[in-house]
């Protein structure tokens, strides 16, 4: 590399590993108490532990991955989203599976589809844009010190409040109409699993030959 | 020295791949929905967040139609039954175990009045988008495609145009 | 030589700092070297992708805990 770096005066750093190592202790330690408050706490705790810090070391985040394609001409998060998918939706397929062999309801999060969905996915889109962040982005970045996404994370509280307060409305215009389809329940499981893995694999090819004509 | 270790270096201070993170993320909700029967999901946990602040302020969510049943017991048992928040508060602290053991960690104040502004309007905006469309990009786009149901496939369709709109906005706006 | 040229984006979210490198980078000439000033730990990711995708010399300096200098040289 050629680059030439006018070697300005280094600030002094600060060794912040003792300090992680001490929260590591401590976030054992609370784990362990916290198994008294409920059965699921401990485990809770732990998945919210490495999520965080899956997300944060490997800087995923699902708002650029939705965003660059479009502002900067990005696709490499949009890739990485897709094949989280693709992988979950292997390991969800068998648990639904299961249940469906057991005769029991299918798990998962299936919900009503509907207009509503395409009016708060659009809202979502813009203000995950704009505040830097989506639910897990902004979490992630309030533990990585960035006072603006405090900022957002107190106002999609208070969003969530608002929103909650106004769910009559919506639930019997919209929710109540919708139907939650499962599509191993309309096409079969085979085509769906077809289907499903079929649209991700384009999405992908596309991204890709995105990413490198924008280039 | 710690620092000065390549290990060191490759694990806890260069970013990962994006395509490594994209596994163990898929690993960790294919475990979660298999240990507690539903997969991940963050924002309905803010619901309780703002209705605890409510009632700390006075007020009375729980006559609302939303807390009648399920939802209200959830309410009324308080925050430190709540599996869910530790879960959210969870990925804070993991994002900032994350950040002190790369010793990356600095409080990154709010530099201008727009970026308050973006952070108000996006709050609000997202915070009530998820809960007319059953999640954010987490619940609704990763759990529900994942689930394959319908509803995650529109959910994807519908914020990638919000994005859309939303990049317009930020750099008309915002930056 | 070609000349440095600072760009502040401390304090900046992302997308911030990389749509400001890209439309200062098209001010400089060929030799240029710009250096991105950033805090937010997406962009020693995202930044320096995009300036090797479109081939220019890229170097990232850690100057403080959380603090960053990117380098981008304008190669063409």
């Amino acid at each position: 590399m050629s680059v030439s770096k006018t070697s300005k005066k280094k600030k002094k750093k600060v060794n912040q590993i003792p300090i992680g190592i001490a929260l590591l202790i401590l976030v054992i330690i609370i784990g362990y108490s916290i198994k008294d408050l409920g059965p699921k706490h401990p485990m809770s705790w732990m998945f919210g532990i490495l999520f965080g810090y899956t997300l944060r070391s490997s800087r995923f985040c699902f708002t650029a991955s939705l965003r660059d394609p479009v502002l900067t001409g990005g696709t490499s998060l949009t890739k990485a989203v897709i094949i989280t998918i693709a992988i979950a939706t292997i390991g969800f397929a068998g648990i639904q599976y299961g249940a469906f062999l057991r005769g029991e309801e299918i798990p998962g999060n299936i919900n009503p589809a509907g207009i509503h969905i395409a009016i708060g996915a659009f809202m979502f889109g813009i203000g995950m844009v704009i505040a830097g962040g989506c639910a897990s982005g902004t979490l992630m970045r309030v533990g990585e010190g960035f006072l603006m996404q405090v900022l957002a994370l107190v106002f999609f509280v208070i969003g969530s409040l608002w929103g909650v307060k106004h769910i009559e409305f919506w639930e019997s215009h919209f929710f109540s109409k919708g139907k939650a389809l499962f599509l191993p329940d309309a096409l079969g499981w085979f085509p769906a699993l077809v289907l499903q893995f079929g649209l991700l694999f384009a999405l992908y090819i596309l991204a890709d030959w995105f990413g490198n004509k924008s280039n | 020295m710690i620092k000065d270790s390549p290990y060191y270096n490759k694990f806890f201070k260069e970013p990962w791949s994006y395509v490594t993170g994209a596994v163990i993320l898929a690993i960790l909700n294919v475990a979660l929905f298999a240990a507690s029967g539903s997969p991940w999901g963050v924002t309905s946990v803010f619901i309780y967040w703002g209705a605890w602040i409510l009632q700390a302020l006075g007020g009375h969510p729980e006559t609302w139609a939303f807390f009648q049943g399920e939802a209200g017991k959830t309410l009324a048992n308080g925050f430190l039954a709540h599996a869910g928040s530790f879960r959210n508060i969870g990925i804070i602290v993991g994002a900032l175990l994350a950040t002190l053991l790369a010793s990356e960690f600095k409080i990154k104040k709010i530099k201008s009045g727009r970026q308050a502004i973006a952070a108000i309007l996006g709050g609000l905006l997202m915070g009530y988008g998820a809960r007319i469309s059953f999640g954010c990009n987490i619940g609704a786009l990763f759990s529900g495609i994942a689930s394959m149901s319908l509803h995650g496939w529109i959910y994807l369709v519908f914020i990638f145009f919000g994005a859309w709109v939303g990049s317009k906005l930020l750099v008309k706006f915002f930056i | 030589m070609g000349k440095e040229v600072k760009l502040d984006c401390l304090g900046e979210a992302c997308p911030v700092p990389l749509i400001k490198t890209q439309k200062k980078i098209k001010d400089l000439d060929v030799g240029d070297t710009l250096i991105v000033e950033v805090d937010h730990s997406c962009a020693i990711k995202n930044v320096p992708e995009w300036a090797r995708k479109e081939g220019y010399n890229c170097e990232i300096e850690e100057i403080d805990d959380g603090e960053w200098e990117i380098y981008i040289e304008k190669t063409k």
